[in-house]
């Protein structure tokens, strides 16, 4: 026999109240004159056995009764005879990832998990402990109506969030309750991408319940892909979608279907846009429903704005030149003052496309430039070695005149570096600016002769080197995301957050604009992780072995695990056995003391 | 019916007994017993030792046998009342009832109005740790004022000086006549036994009146206390709840064996409660003197 609260044993020191009280001599203060003293003495005589009996009787009762009282405060627990179960910390972890929104028998599966959890809950005792957990790691717990609220509020994530960091974070709190049975029960529908691995779970009892049937068929969105980031005002979007068998699609944007067309298997399709507005807008790629609707949809989101008006200086060379021309004639920028193309030490201003001198007696002036503009870069002594960059979009280009780059002493901010030369930086980047480390010029470098060239210088122009639509965010949900500077908060919220604060990106899918105060800066987009979209299962045994734990059940029986959820093992609460003695006891006592004093006596007296 | 103590706060004690006794329709008798008074009876023959005045001489002459006349005694019987007056009679269980010694002076009151009314003489002896008064018997009615009058004396000894009370007693009746003993009877049973049985060899008839308060048969207080003999140094310390039933007990026990040990003397015993009306020690008194031999 064990005991949950043992602090209050020590009351069992109360049992030394009737005794003290048996032992102790009594003081009688009270006198009273009877004449026939000596019938009464005589009377004491012939029973003064039999009283010490009753007495004796008496104090053994009276200290029984106030052992039970103590030892039932404390709660015991043993392998006697007993009621009910064992004292249970039981947290239930419902799976609510987006899997189990579909549709199973024409009800949603997360239902038939709900039902699950509030059988489990509503057997619980006032002894028990309950919490519930959903996948997202959200955490209810305290009276039964509270945990059967929360039940009732579990609605489907919009992604697949981290059902055994949920599992994990159960076992901890059942196992801080501390109680005698710790158990966790699982209610998922077994998707096999939320169980990458084996999940130890120490010395709690698992149940599991995880559906014996296939999983449905279901198709997704995978690829909604805005072609480039920010429209000038032309885009495209990159559209895709899991299966085999060909589906119709639909392009929203700022609301408005914007093109509709049929993906055939696993192919991928490009549609082109120009729109009208002009701003952040929010899009979406749909497909026909199929019985999981979380994955029928994916959004994105595009900054549409007029092309960057460039200009170039004459130091910045004939391919440079060229290439801004051809730019211009395909609208993707336009002649202006905006951006500037120029030599590091002829450049006037920022943003800029700083390109290295083609005089390497230039340098200093360059360098003073650099400075001047607050540039925290610096050009080293030009270097004649011919080696190959490493970057994106230029990868494999050939250099052989380059200008090394290194960080100006104090330097604070944190510059990218989009592509190294002998493992040096070559090109750099940062706000309001990107910095070339070779001049463009055909025998410094293969770069301004290469077909990448004009996308490249395009990409810079209209992408990194344009202050505006560059709050573009993408998350999947519940993720913890990292606000751009600047950012208060999102549309919609009235929350401000910190400059640079970690927030939860929303469970649900979507499109969230952020905001600067009132102005829109940005936007986060929300989607499902495509892994999510595959619905086949674990097994049952797949499952079991996945599980470690104390005693691990899994079973596709629903009345198995509310019947399994609680320690069926030999210890039971004593609690009631011994409140039952106690009040046995008393009533002995009760019939003891009024054997000696009839009803009629006690009323007259 | 009028409780005892309901009926003493009326009046004195002496009025009280007028009405005790006039309510006692059959308290008058006639004794058995011849005697020689005015009022003639029958003749019997002469017996040696007979008074030579009570001879009839005509019938001698007549008849020449030796004839005595026999009268009616109008005194019928003398009848001494052993009053107890010590401590432990003037105690009572409850402010409601009378005291033990006062529910008995009135007893007491009445028993010797209703004899002198039929003519008995009616003495009386009170005691204590000693005899506090001792009226020898008369038949007159200052007889009864005297009586009352005693019943005033002081008393409450601390001791029952019973075997002298009722051996004075036997002394103030010549010949053989009532004795009426009116204790709580908290004595030895033995002593009282000898003392009783010189007062039966004197040919007196016996009647004892136990007179006992309803809390000594009883016990209907409660808790803890020391109880203690208002007459001795004996203290009991005890639980009323402990011992309530053993004490009924023990007390029924005592009255049995006063019945039993008293019926062996031939001495007629009553227990009488001091919440009983008063006509019922009258009734009981008699009706003990009448199934006597």
């Amino acid at each position: 026999m064990s005991f949950l609260a043992p602090i209050w044993l020590v009351l069992t020191a109360a049992v030394a109240v009737p005794l003290f009280l048996h032992l102790m001599r009594r003081r009688i203060d009270m006198r009273r004159e009877f004449p026939a003293a000596r019938y009464l003495l005589r009377a004491e005589k012939e029973n003064v056995r039999r009283l010490k009996l009753r007495n004796l009787l008496l104090m053994l009762l009276r200290t029984l009764t106030l052992l039970f009282l103590a030892m039932a405060a404390a709660r015991p627990i043993g392998e006697l005879l007993g009621s009910g179960h064992v004292p249970s910390a039981i947290a239930v972890v419902v799976d609510n990832s987006m899997s189990t929104g579909a549709i199973v028998s024409g009800n949603p599966l997360l239902g038939r998990f709900k039902t699950m959890a509030r059988s489990v809950v509503q057997g619980a005792s006032a002894n028990d402990e309950t919490w519930v957990v959903t996948a997202d790691g959200t955490v209810a717990g305290g009276a039964r109506s509270v945990v059967l609220e929360a039940i009732d509020r579990i609605e489907p994530l919009g992604g697949r969030a981290d059902l055994m960091a949920a599992i994990t974070h159960a076992a901890g709190l059942v196992l801080a309750a501390d109680l005698p049975a710790s158990t966790v029960v699982v209610v998922t529908d077994g998707q096999s991408s939320q169980w990458p691995g084996d999940l130890s779970l120490g010395p709690v009892r698992v149940v599991a319940y995880a559906p014996s049937d296939t999983a449905p068929y279901n198709r997704a969105v995978t690829m909604a892909e805005p072609r480039p980031p920010r429209w000038s005002p032309k885009g495209s979007v990159t559209v895709g979608a899991s299966g085999a068998d060909s589906v119709t699609f639909r392009v929203t944007l700022g609301g408005r279907t914007a093109a509709r067309g049929l993906l055939r298997g696993s192919d991928e399709q490009v549609v082109r846009l120009e729109p009208s507005e002009r701003g952040w807008l929010a899009g979406a790629v749909d497909l026909t429903p199929d019985e999981l609707r979380g994955d029928d949809e994916r959004h994105f989101a595009v900054w549409i704005g007029d092309a960057p008006a460039v200009s170039v200086l004459p130091g910045a060379g004939v391919f440079v030149r060229e290439a801004v021309d051809a730019l211009v004639q395909s609208a993707l920028v336009t002649r202006g003052s905006a951006v500037e193309v120029a030599p590091i030490d002829e450049a006037t201003k920022l943003p800029a496309l700083l390109i290295a001198p083609t005089d390497p007696v230039r340098l200093g002036a360059a360098n003073r430039n650099l400075e001047r503009l607050g540039v925290p870069w610096r050009l080293e002594e030009v270097r004649r070695d011919e080696t190959v960059a490493r970057g994106t979009d230029v990868d494999g280009t050939s250099v052989r005149v380059r200008f090394p780059l290194r960080s100006a002493p104090g330097a604070t901010a944190a510059p990218d570096t989009l592509a190294t030369a002998s493992g040096e930086p070559w090109i750099v980047a940062g706000p309001d600016y990107v910095l070339v480390g070779s001049p463009m010029t055909a025998d410094a470098t293969t770069l301004p002769v290469r077909a990448q060239f004009l996308p490249w210088l395009s990409n810079l122009l209209s992408q990194r080197l344009t202050r505006e639509g560059s709050g573009l965010m993408h998350a999947e949900p519940g993720a913890p995301i990292r606000l751009p500077a600047g950012v208060t908060g999102f549309e919609g919220d009235s929350t401000i957050f910190s400059a640079g604060a970690t927030v939860k990106a929303p469970s649900r899918t979507g499109v969230f604009f952020l905001r600067r105060g009132e102005e829109r800066v940005g936007a986060l987009v929300v989607n499902p992780e495509r892994e999510e979209s595959r619905l086949d299962r674990l097994s049952g045994p797949e499952l079991t072995a996945r599980l470690r734990g104390r005693d691990v059940v899994v079973t596709a029986d629903p009345s198995e695990v509310t019947q399994r959820a609680f320690d069926a093992s030999n210890q039971r609460p004593l609690q009631a056995i011994l409140l039952l003695l106690a009040l046995a006891c008393l009533v002995a006592e009760m019939l003891v003391v009024r054997q000696a004093e009839p009803r009629g006596v006690r009323q007259a007296a | 019916m009028i409780d005892p103590a309901s009926l003493a706060s009326l009046g004195r004690i002496e009025i009280i007994a007028r009405w005790v006794v006039d309510g006692f329709l059959s308290g008058l008798h006639r004794s058995p017993k011849k005697g020689f008074s005015v009022e003639f009876a029958e003749f019997r023959p002469y017996q040696p030792g007979d008074d030579l005045r009570f001879i009839d001489w005509r019938v001698v002459a007549r008849s020449d046998k030796w004839m005595i006349k026999q009268f009616q005694e109008e005194t019928n019987t003398r009848a001494a009342i052993v009053l107890d007056v010590s401590r432990s009679m003037d105690w009572t269980g409850s402010p409601e009832r009378l005291t033990k010694l006062r529910y008995a002076e009135q007893v007491t009151a009445a028993i010797a109005l209703l004899l002198i009314r039929q003519r008995d003489a009616v003495g009386l002896v009170r005691y204590d740790d000693r005899l506090r008064t001792v009226l020898p018997a008369r038949a007159r009615s200052i007889q009864w004022r005297r009586i009352v009058k005693s019943l005033e004396d002081p008393g409450a000894g601390s001791d029952s000086r019973m075997a002298e009370g009722v051996q004075q007693a036997a002394k103030l009746i010549r010949r053989p006549g009532i004795v009426i003993l009116i204790s709580d009877l908290l004595v030895d049973v033995d002593q009282m036994e000898s003392s009783l049985r010189v007062a039966r060899a004197a040919g007196h008839q016996v009647t004892v009146l136990h007179i006992m308060d309803p809390s000594e048969l009883e016990l209907d207080t409660r808790g803890e206390a020391i109880f203690y003999d208002p007459e001795g140094t004996l203290e009991v310390t005890a639980t009323v709840s402990d011992v309530r039933k053993a004490y009924a007990k023990t007390v029924a026990h005592a009255i049995e064996e006063w019945r039993l040990r008293l019926a062996a003397l031939g001495a007629g015993y009553e227990v009488i409660r001091t919440d009983s009306p008063f006509g019922v020690p009258l009734r009981k008194a008699f009706a003990t003197r009448q199934r006597l031999p």
